[in-house]
């Protein structure tokens, strides 16, 4: 099932095993039918006890969020064992074991360790595989994984599409698997719902879908993900599909982005020398640090004036510790960061002052970068205010239009609150209130991740655009490859705190030398057809 | 888990050392106790005497030394002032010993007693009444608590929320007579509950007896407010609990509504209710003046304000000081029991 944001998937999903809250939710109309055991049933008008008999046993549901879909003060054995435990007469220890055999199947590291662990001590994908463990317990018919993907790593993403598949196969379970990347649907689905604003717009199977799609928006879908372009090129977006259709999309595809020269660049913007940045993570008595958690450790690199550089690498690999770094938002541990030549180490603080307004960040989640209090005119307005750059409240307000306008969006939006917008809009008032000081360098920490694939390209080009306005230069941190291989001049890759490959981007993606790059380019889902395509 | 709390009971002793400089300076830096202990009436004579007996007579920094040396549990005395001080505990050592005792808190200024044995016998009543008070609000705030989130926006809910700002902003001296008036003395006959009496009575025939049915009515006045907070902490907690992801995995293993509520999502919401318990606690330990003067209870908070009024400094500097330990011990508690709660507060 795919479909953008907001599309009512999930809502879908969650309906199956009626765990919208309701109130507020009302199921206005129609059924769903569950075949239980070749027993046809209506899931909106069993009782509540025969839905309970249904919920993890015969119907099991996989989340989107593993960091909070599992209970953090039970250990990860026991919420496990809780679920045999509910629909079985098994005694405790049979219901252990049968877990520790679980987290066996689900290719869980070092298993009888694993169910004594508490959710915060494992990774991402380690919690995913516990809620696949927990799902697959009571062998159900229909497994539902909603988006179980989407806040994994591609290398993680990759192995957890495989097992379910895997599972699939090997229980002959049906599996509803929601997404909002078409690519990775075509990766492990038979079938294909599309969705789009509450309604599907378009089913049939998978090859079929992908082949000649019919929708307008099935299209876009599969015409906006940025690994099918070359750099430079404009992404195509939803509405050059469902608005303005008479554009043919050939011309949208090669419509070519001018100003960017890669060309000399040799002006050094940052250098960075040697740095490390370590985090205590075990202390003794006296409070002396015995340990650190190496989240940067020795790298060395330089910024050219006027490009975009791409750092990529899966989560905790400290890249987004490296690009905070460098703004001064974490003091190095060692080594030094020099910005238009100068330390920042030695700066005095009137220095200090004067970089960070050359210096901004664009941050990942633009749900909690935006503070809710504040009408989002005054959020752009606000550095303009502290750097005493406009001091004229009326200039100023001038100022912030003609920013938000720069982001597309209009005066209007000036009075309003956070929570009036959407994920994408917000990610654009928070470029906008980046750009506000007109800064020469832009960090953008997994600016685009928390978006859909269609909202991402909206996002994109508008970087594009605005680098070209703007002439700032970026580092662009992700841990998307084909996102970065569009973006970027140059990628770094980081790994375990140390970068182990630098490169001009085509050179990266399409020759690879470490190993690591290598995993991470093929980890990318939907290759195979979107070569095809 | 040993380290940790062998750090924070070094802390614990630090905080203890900053009390007793405080507590020193205050009662004793400045002015002339031995005035005090005579009253207006003693000759010179008599004064030097007792200015001897309490080295009152000696620079304030030995007064401080002298002073340390008896409320630490490590100390040092001379053969002759362990017989005239009655100190016991393990002595090391011929003529000048190292002492490892119970803190020696002094006499008191006007009965002479020992002041740590007046708070001992003080203690057991303030702590039957603090835990039970403690129990009574934990219990009923928890439960009241989570039946207004589980029942949001429904009667239930705003009662429970109106019943608790009641609390809140009823005073305890004024619960204290309402509640003794009405259950002790009108309603006696069908309570069978007075309005007065401690934990202990004393019996011509038969002694020293426990009355534990006298611990009711102040405990429920002592309470009502503990209660009231942890009946709103409660409520707030498991709202933003109920909300999260892992309960609607819960829901989704299906689990019944109260093995949901109970098992999963009130251990989450303890957290800030611990802090605000032990908070009251330990403040309850430090004794309730009002609840125990109405109710005739005896305890450290009345014996405390009686001794202030009387200006009988020892006895005021012993009870601040195991207020403090009390409340240094029931944070120490406390942050044991927040890992215990959530493995993600474990800093041991």
């Amino acid at each position: 099932m795919v479909g953008e944001s907001g599309s009512g998937k999930s809502v879908t999903a969650l309906a199956v095993l009626q765990l919208l809250p309701s109130p507020p939710a009302q199921y206005a109309s129609g059924e769903i039918i569950f075949s239980n055991k070749g027993k046809p049933c209506d899931l909106l008008t069993v009782s509540k006890d025969e839905l309970q008999q249904l919920r993890g046993n015969a119907i099991a549901m996989v989340f989107q969020e593993p960091m909070t879909s599992l209970n953090p003060v039970h250990s990860c054995g026991k919420q496990v064992a809780e679920a045999i435990l509910t629909h079985s007469d098994m005694s405790k220890e049979a219901a252990f074991k049968k877990t520790i055999t679980l987290f066996e199947d689900v290719k869980l590291p070092n298993p009888q360790k694993m169910f004594h662990k508490h959710p915060h001590e494992i990774s991402g994908g380690q919690k995913q595989r516990v809620m696949i463990a927990m799902a697959m317990s009571c062998n159900p018919q229909l497994l539902i994984c909603d988006e179980p993907t989407t806040a994994l790593d591609v290398t993680v993403q990759k192995n957890i599409l495989g097992l379910i598949r895997n599972l699939q196969q090997a229980h002959e379970m049906g599996v509803i698997f929601i997404s909002h990347d078409l690519a990775l649907v075509s990766e492990i689905a038979d079938k294909v719902v599309v969705m789009y604003k509450g309604q599907i717009v378009e089913q049939g199977t998978t090859t079929a879908v992908l082949a000649s799609p019919q929708h307008p928006y099935t299209k876009a879908l599969l015409a906006c993900r940025p690994a099918l372009h070359q750099k430079g090129q404009r992404l195509p977006v939803l509405s050059d599909f469902i608005n303005d259709t008479a554009r043919p999309m050939t011309t949208i595809v090669t419509e070519k982005q001018t100003g960017t020269d890669d060309n000399n660049r040799t002006e050094k913007i940052i250098s960075v020398n040697e740095l490390s940045v370590w985090y205590p993570s075990k202390k003794n008595l006296f409070g002396k640090t015995l340990d650190y958690q190496k989240a940067v450790n020795n790298v060395s690199f330089d910024i050219y004036k006027g490009e975009t550089l791409g750092l990529v690498g899966e989560s905790g690999c400290g890249k987004t510790t490296l690009g905070r770094t460098l703004l001064g938002l974490v003091p190095p541990t060692k080594g030094d960061i020099r910005f238009n030549g100068k330390n920042m180490a030695t700066a005095t603080r009137h220095e200090t002052i004067a970089m960070r307004r050359q210096m901004q960040i664009i941050f990942q989640d633009p749900y909690s970068s935006l503070n809710p209090n504040k009408k989002i005119g005054d959020a752009i307005a606000e550095p303009l205010k502290v750097h005493g750059i406009i001091s004229n409240a009326a200039q100023r307000r001038d100022k912030v239009v003609e920013l938000l306008e720069k982001v597309k969006l209009t005066a209007d939006h000036y009075h309003r609150y956070p929570h009036e917008f959407s994920g994408g809009q917000r990610q654009r008032i928070v470029i906008a209130r980046a750009l506000a000081l007109q800064p020469s360098f832009v960090v953008c920490d997994e600016s685009v991740s928390a978006l859909d694939v269609s909202v991402q390209a909206q996002v994109l080009n508008l970087l594009n655009d605005l680098k070209k306005d703007f002439q700032f230069t970026a580092l662009f941190i992700s841990h998307d490859l084909s996102v970065i291989r569009y973006i970027s001049d140059r990628i770094m890759v980081m790994h375990k705190g140390m970068i182990v490959e630098a490169g001009n981007s085509e050179d990266v993606y399409t020759h690879p030398k470490t190993a690591y790059t290598k995993e991470l380019i093929a980890a990318i889902p939907g290759k195979a057809f979107g070569s095809t395509l | 888990m040993l380290s940790f709390i062998t750090r924070k009971l070094l802390y614990g002793f630090l905080v203890l050392f900053g009390v007793v400089i405080l507590v020193f300076f205050l009662f004793q830096g400045f002015g002339d106790p031995a005035r005090l202990v005579i009253g207006q009436t003693g000759d010179s004579a008599t004064i030097q005497n007792i200015r001897k007996e309490l080295a009152l007579d000696q620079p304030k920094w030995k007064q401080f030394v002298l002073y340390l040396n008896d409320v630490s549990p490590i100390s040092f005395y001379s053969a002759d002032d362990i017989q005239a001080l009655g100190i016991e505990g393990l002595q090391i050592g011929s003529d000048s010993k190292l002492v490892i005792k119970f803190p020696y808190l002094r006499r008191s200024y006007q009965s002479r007693r020992a002041v740590s044995d007046i708070l001992l016998e003080a203690l057991p009543g303030t702590l039957t009444l603090a835990l039970s008070a403690m129990l009574f609000a934990t219990v009923i705030g928890v439960l009241l608590g989570v039946l207004a989130a589980v029942k949001q926006n429904t009667w239930m809910d705003s009662s429970a929320v109106f019943a608790s700002v009641l609390g809140i902003s009823a005073p305890s001296f004024f619960m204290g007579i309402v509640i003794a008036y009405l259950f002790g003395f009108v309603l006696s006959a069908y309570t069978g509950l007075h309005m007065t009496g401690s934990l202990f009575a004393y019996d011509a025939f038969e002694g020293r007896q426990l009355q534990l049915q006298n611990l009711i009515l102040p405990a429920i006045t002592l309470g009502i407010r503990p209660l009231a907070i942890i009946t709103q902490l409660t409520r707030s907690a498991m709202l933003d609990v109920l909300g999260q992801d892992y309960i609607r995995t819960a829901y989704a293993k299906g689990l019944r509504k109260s093995a949901v509520i109970f098992k999963h999502a009130l251990r989450n919401a303890l957290n800030p209710v611990v802090t605000a318990i032990t908070g009251w606690f330990a403040e309850l330990l430090a004794g309730a003046f009002f609840v125990e003067y109405i109710f005739g209870w005896k305890g450290i908070g009345k014996i405390t304000v009686d001794a202030l009024e009387r200006l009988d400094f020892p006895v005021v500097m012993g009870s601040v000081l195991l207020t403090a330990s009390f409340f240094v011990l029931v944070n120490l508690l406390a942050d044991v029991f927040y890992g215990i709660i959530d493995p993600r507060a474990r800093i041991f």
